[in-house]
């Protein structure tokens, strides 16, 4: 014995703690056990009740319990990724937005003549024959002229035209020519179309410079819309040919467009402004970029706190065919923000004080799993071609211009580039218009698939702006005013500033508070468990140990009652068999063996009394004699000093 | 004696329980207890004994672990809000109307002519220097007194380092040969500015900049006006400003019509007299039951531009603001203007936000609670927060100052400030506008009511009147307002205006408590019973537990004093006791099997077996046989 001490510890330890199946021989006994046992509370009320009915009810009752369990915690699973909003105020001192100016004529008309020049005096002869328009009668007489020897080219390569409509024929205005119209046709306006009031349907037709058969016309229910779409599809082409040094020449400068600045009861000037260059509006200016990585804040609200500034739109030199309105445009953003001053700007008018109050609003959702939003815009598979933060818009401009640049091989005018790609012009990409015009159809009808790709971006941030319009310059300061606005531009004394050349705007908060919108996760893990336990003990007193003990009885020991069967089954298949190949009773050492030596056994094939009876002895060992009475719970008892008859009993269970 | 008595009955009760040993106690809770692990320990083979106590404690650990994150998510008091839109009858918003400019010019012309003569002369200077002189012979000379208070001076900034400063009116000669330079040369190099000198005297200056001189003047202007105005009583001050029915030309309330009587003077002091409708002081507040134009408040106003001062307000319009009810209009902050010779029309959507209190969000409910002396509280208005950071500024002001800011509703005790009697006045005004600390004292100090309700406007305008109802519009009106036949109306003056509920009215956030008692209470049971069954009943059954083990332990120490003498004389027991695994074992292994180093010593004490007990068929059947072998061999 001394020898293996190992072989001694596992002997005690497989003594001490022996593996044992289930104390049930048979399923039947095993489920009345449970039942008897568990701690939920059904299952003892099928077993205990007496008589069919009642037995027969308390599963019916049991079995909708378990059922109703199931439903609702499915129903808690589902729930589980939902939101609940909080709407937090706080009030603080504000950082505050990036607020951009830009003047609604991109570019100074009178130095874009040598650029323009062309273009307008077809536009102007376009008008003079269409329309019987003419500024001046002489000019007019003499250009046309002009026009007829030297022939154009801006009609050649996009030529107008006069639809009539059922015959599908249209007329070229510059030549006269009637010619069929193929290919498909797209309205702009559509609906005048089919009034059947045909007759002023003007348009003009794209063509496949690679298939000239492949064309498409885009009519307009006005010429003013024809005219003016023509001529920005030319003067893209045009300035999509100067260099970015020149354009931001041929715009406005700071000096220009800035004429007074007051932020926070404090002086202000172009140093305080960044410019930026868009592309559709020339030189904007960012007060409050934040580039020099401070950003503003203010502490208090009101008129006098926020910005003011006086701008100096010259209307003068406006480029009649491009811009038809007069002001400057304005748009509030967050310093991460790309202004997308085209598609949310405010207007701003002359001769009047424009008095925006803000309210700023914070908004934040949940992401995956929550909403389907993105976070930073990364997970997105659209290049970011904006040096600013991921935004909607962003990502739908990103991802049309990467299309764009694909099919039509340049990048559109009004976007940014992408690495390696340059922006469009005739003489390089001579298609690219009815290319873009196709493209563009399709982004609207989102077959491109951009709407689908973008997210929007789970966090926002929200200026809500109230604007109102006061008369200004007021009818009795308007002339020391001028006056005195006009020795700050420092003109000629002589030439005074005219009141419709300036625009007065206040930009302030409304007041300090902001709001923040953000979700919240409406469940946690601990909350699920608890609403979990909370219909488990309503239903059925259930609990983690009752599953524990449903998974213990219904499948370990279930599943070990049915193997043990099974073994069973086939030892005495195997034994029937065994005999009946060699015609002899089996041994008794056989089955012994079988019974107590194999391993596998013994844990299982538990011998019942009658089981035993029949066992054979094994013949080395003492015959079997009553076993010793069991003192066991007297023995116990005498652990305490003193004895109470109930406390014995208790004891005796 | 008695708690002799008290002991010994106790004891008596006790012994009645469960047991008197702790491993007794401990093995009794288990079998009886509700809570389902417990109970398993017991009742199961030792291997699974084992593996039971082990998840017992391992739930047991989850529970409390969890109880701490859902008892630490109650105490931080989050919200959940609840948005609801509709239309509703609702109150109708009080409106208030001013006019931008504060006093008619030809009523306050006596008290501004000096100032005006000065700024007048100052911009010849500035804006012609070489037609200066010609003019000034002419004029009656100027009161420099004024001037002299708040200077306007040039700053000559040809050298970026060393800047000339250049006073406007004096040294005539020198200060007239660099301004023609100035017009000459880059004449941007100039700036404006503001002289603020402290009290210590002239060397003790600062100067404010201004990069425009419109913004200088009239930032000028407006410091020196206030100071002469500020000496005004205020009857006299109300009787300079707009009268209601001069202003108010036309009143429609819904299908009711109403007259400048319905509106409520307030003396405003930047825009001096203001009125408000449906204010809601006197009588109870208007309800608006339809959406809807029709059902608005439609106003005409005549604001006469041709009376505005001309120096103080460059902007022309009326100036309004809808807010609540028993609340001071802050028209700087929300007001929006009006323009003339325009139809103004403003839908109305109220939207409210109702928070909860502390501990919930820092708010105040009527700003009792703010340690800011509310100044507002004398036009009997309700707290906001702009009255608490104007209040906050007013006292500050007072103060540092000694003067208290025109602007401004007085503490008791505290003028307004004038160039008399506070020279330094400006000086100190403007560091302490321009003070972020002192901002942030007030920010901090201040807290947000807990209902904040806004009127969110969509405003829209047209032309008004038009061209072919002009004549017979401005008719009407003048003949209404002052009963004579003359246009005393033109398009520069007069406003209409439509103030209406939108179709939706309302969109109300309301907060309330994400955690309550109640959910803390059942996010507990839940949690208990989710791990162990347990209740609120298992959780006494174990007081009762630990009351009956300390009682044993009372027990065990009367004992041992009282046996202290036989317990050298006799061992009661002469072996260890039995261990807790022991005597749970003793319940359920009723074979009882002792462990091997404790079984011989005690077969010995063990007295001889009697005869022959009834076979024990219990441990023939659950004691495989196999295992008797190693016992034997072990014998």
């Amino acid at each position: 014995a001394a020898t293996a001490p190992g072989k001694k510890i596992t002997a005690r330890l497989k003594r001490t703690l022996p593996v044992r199946g289930p104390q049930a021989p048979t399923l039947s006994e095993l489920m009345r056990w449970y039942c008897l046992n568990t701690n939920t509370h059904g299952c003892r009320r099928i077993v205990v009740s007496r008589g069919r009915l009642r037995r027969l009810l308390w599963i019916v009752l049991t079995l909708s319990a378990v059922g109703l369990i199931l439903w609702q915690c499915a129903e808690l699973l589902m729930n589980y990724y939902s939101a609940s909003v909080s709407v937090t105020v706080q009030f603080q001192k504000l950082p505050f937005p990036a607020v951009t100016i830009c003047n609604i004529n991109p570019y100074k008309y009178s130095a874009m003549k040598e650029y323009l020049s062309e273009l307008d005096k077809e536009t102007k002869k376009a008008l003079e024959t269409f329309y019987g328009f003419s500024e001046g009668k002489s000019k007019v007489r003499r250009s046309v002229d002009e026009w007829n020897s030297t022939g154009s080219n801006f009609f050649q390569q996009i030529p107008l035209l006069k639809v009539e409509d059922f015959s599908r024929t249209a007329t070229d205005l510059h030549s006269g020519q009637k010619r069929k119209i193929e290919g498909s046709v797209f309205h702009k306006d559509s609906s005048i179309v089919n009034s059947g009031d045909s007759n002023d349907i003007i348009g003009f037709q794209l063509c496949d410079a690679n298939n000239s058969s492949e064309c498409a016309l885009y009519t307009f229910s006005s010429g003013v819309n024809a005219i003016q779409e023509w001529y920005k599809l030319h003067y893209m082409n045009i300035m999509a040919q100067i260099p970015l040094e020149t354009k931001e020449k041929l715009s406005y400068s700071a000096d220009d467009l800035l004429l007074t600045c007051f932020f926070d009861g404090l002086s202000c000037d172009k140093r305080h402004f960044t410019r930026f260059h868009h592309p559709l509006h020339g030189n904007c200016y960012t007060f409050n970029s934040g580039e020099n990585g401070t950003v503003l804040s203010t502490s208090t609200g009101g008129s006098e706190y926020g910005l003011q500034v006086v701008l100096y739109i010259d209307e003068a030199d406006y480029n009649p065919f491009l811009v038809t309105s007069t002001g400057a445009k304005i748009i509030v953003h967050d310093q991460n923000e790309y202004p997308f001053i085209e598609d949310i700007g405010t207007e701003i008018e002359t001769a009047a004080a424009t008095s925006i109050g803000m309210h700023f609003t914070q908004s934040r959702k949940l992401s995956k799993p929550y909403s389907d939003c993105t976070e930073t815009g990364a997970d997105i598979p659209v290049e970011n071609l904006y040096n600013k933060s991921y935004s909607l818009q962003i990502c739908l401009h990103s991802c049309f211009q990467k299309a764009m640049v694909d099919s039509c091989g340049c990048a559109q005018y009004a976007q940014p580039l992408p690495a390696g790609a340059e922006y469009c012009n005739y003489k390089k990409n001579p298609n690219w218009m009815y290319c873009y015009y196709r493209l563009h159809e399709k982004f609207v009808k989102e077959q491109l698939g951009c709407q689908q790709i973008c997210k929007d971006a789970c966090s926002f941030k929200e200026w809500a702006l109230t604007t109102s319009i006061a008369q200004w310059p007021s009818a009795v300061s308007e002339d020391w005013m001028l006056r005195v606005l006009s020795w700050d531009k420092g003109q000629k004394l002589n030439k005074k500033l005219n009141k419709t050349d300036l625009a007065n705007l206040m930009v302030f908060y409304k007041d300090l508070n902001e709001r923040f919108i953000s979700e919240n996760p409406a469940n946690t893990l601990v909350i699920l468990l608890s609403n979990f336990g909370g219909q488990l003990g309503l239903w059925m007193s259930c609990s983690v140990v009752c599953v524990i003990e449903i998974v213990e009885v219904f499948f370990i020991d279930s599943l070990s009652i049915v193997m043990r069967r099974q073994w069973q089954k086939a030892k005495k298949w195997w034994n029937d068999r065994k005999r009946a190949s060699s015609g002899k009773a089996p041994e008794a050492g056989d089955v012994e063996g079988q019974g107590h030596d194999n391993p596998v056994c013994i844990d299982e094939d538990l011998p019942t009394f009658t089981t035993a009876l029949r066992l054979p002895l094994p013949r080395d060992r003492p015959l079997p004699r009553t076993p010793p009475p069991n003192y066991s719970t007297l023995r116990l008892e005498t652990a305490f000093t003193e004895q109470l008859p109930d406390t014995l009993e208790l004891s005796q269970h | 004696m008695n708690l002799k008595k008290y002991l010994v009955r106790a004891l008596h009760r006790l012994q009645k329980g469960p047991g008197y040993t702790y491993k007794e106690l401990l093995v009794w809770y288990c079998d009886n207890t509700n809570t389902h692990g417990p109970k398993r320990i017991i009742k199961e083979g030792p291997k699974k004994k084992l593996m039971w106590f082990f998840l017992t404690l391992l739930f047991a650990s989850l529970v409390f672990w969890q109880w701490g994150i859902l008892i630490n998510t109650y105490l931080s008091y989050n919200v959940t809000s609840s948005l609801s839109i509709g239309f509703k009858t609702m109150k109708f918003p009080a409106v208030t109307v001013c006019n931008a400019n504060p006093f008619k010019y030809s009523e306050v012309k006596h008290l501004l002519k000096e100032l005006d003569r000065l700024i007048e002369a100052a911009l010849e200077r500035i804006l012609q220097p070489t037609a200066g002189n010609g003019s000034e012979n002419v004029s009656p000379p100027l009161d420099l007194e004024l001037w002299n208070q708040i200077p306007l001076v040039l700053i000559d900034e040809h050298d970026k380092d060393n800047p000339i400063i250049l006073d406007i009116f004096e040294t005539n000669q020198t200060a007239g040969g660099n301004e023609t330079a100035m017009g000459n040369e880059t004449k941007k190099k100039y700036k404006l500015a503001v002289k603020l000198c402290s009290p210590q005297g002239s060397e003790n200056c600062t100067y404010w900049n201004f990069t425009s001189a419109a913004q200088a003047v009239t930032e000028w202007y407006i410091l020196q006006s206030t100071s002469i105005l500020s000496k005004v009583p205020l009857q006299e001050r109300i009787r300079m400003g707009y009268q209601a029915e001069d202003m108010i030309l036309a009143c429609l309330y819904g299908a009711e019509p109403c007259n400048y009587k319905n509106f409520t003077q307030i003396y405003h002091p930047d825009h001096g007299n203001c009125y408000i409708f449906n204010w809601g002081m006197d009588e109870e507040a208007l309800n608006s039951s339809n959406p809807g134009a029709e059902f608005g408040l439609k106003l005409i106003l005549d604001i006469s531009q041709q009376d505005y001062i001309p120096y103080l307000s460059s902007a022309a319009g009326a100036r309004l603001m809808l807010h609540q009810q028993k609340s001071f209009p802050f028209l700087k902050d929300q007001g929006i203007y009006a323009m003339a010779g325009t139809e103004t029309s403003i839908g109305v959507v109220v939207d409210e936000l109702e928070r909860m209190g502390y501990p919930y969000s820092d708010c105040t409910l009527n700003g009792s609670d703010v340690p800011v002396k509310n100044l507002y509280s004398q036009y009997n208005t309700s707290y906001s927060i702009q009255a608490c950071l104007r209040s906050c500024f007013q006292n500050h002001m007072a103060e540092i100052c000694g003067c208290g800011h025109y602007l401004f509703p007085l503490p008791e005790g505290v003028n307004y400030c004038n160039n008399e009697d506070n020279p330094s006045w400006a000086y100190c005004y403007s560091s302490l506008r321009s003070s972020i600390k002192q901002r942030q004292i007030c920010i901090d100090s201040c807290k947000e009511t807990c209902n904040d309700t806004q009127y969110k406007m969509t405003i829209s305008m047209a032309d008004w009147p038009s061209e072919a109802s002009e004549d017979w519009i401005f008719h009407i009106l003048s003949y209404e307002r002052d009963m004579s036949t003359n246009v005393t109306l033109d398009r520069n003056g007069i406003i209409k205006l439509n103030i209406y509920f939108q179709e939706y009215n309302y969109r109300t956030i309301s907060e309330s408590a994400a955690t309550t008692i109640v959910w803390l209470l059942s996010s507990l049971g839940g949690q208990f019973g989710f791990w162990m069954g347990g209740s609120v009943l298992c959780l006494i059954e174990f007081g009762e537990i630990i009351i009956d083990s300390l009682w044993i332990t009372v027990i065990n120490v009367i004992s041992w004093c009282k046996g202290l003498k036989q317990r050298r004389a006799q061992a009661r027991y002469p072996d260890a006791p039995p261990t807790v695994s022991e005597l749970v074992e003793a319940h359920t292994n009723l074979g009882f099997q002792h462990e091997a180093t404790g079984a011989l010593p005690r077969d010995e004490v063990l007295p001889p077996e009697p005869g022959t007990p009834p076979p024990n068929y219990d441990s023939l059947r659950v004691q495989p046989l196999a295992v008797l072998g190693p016992d034997s061999d072990a014998e």
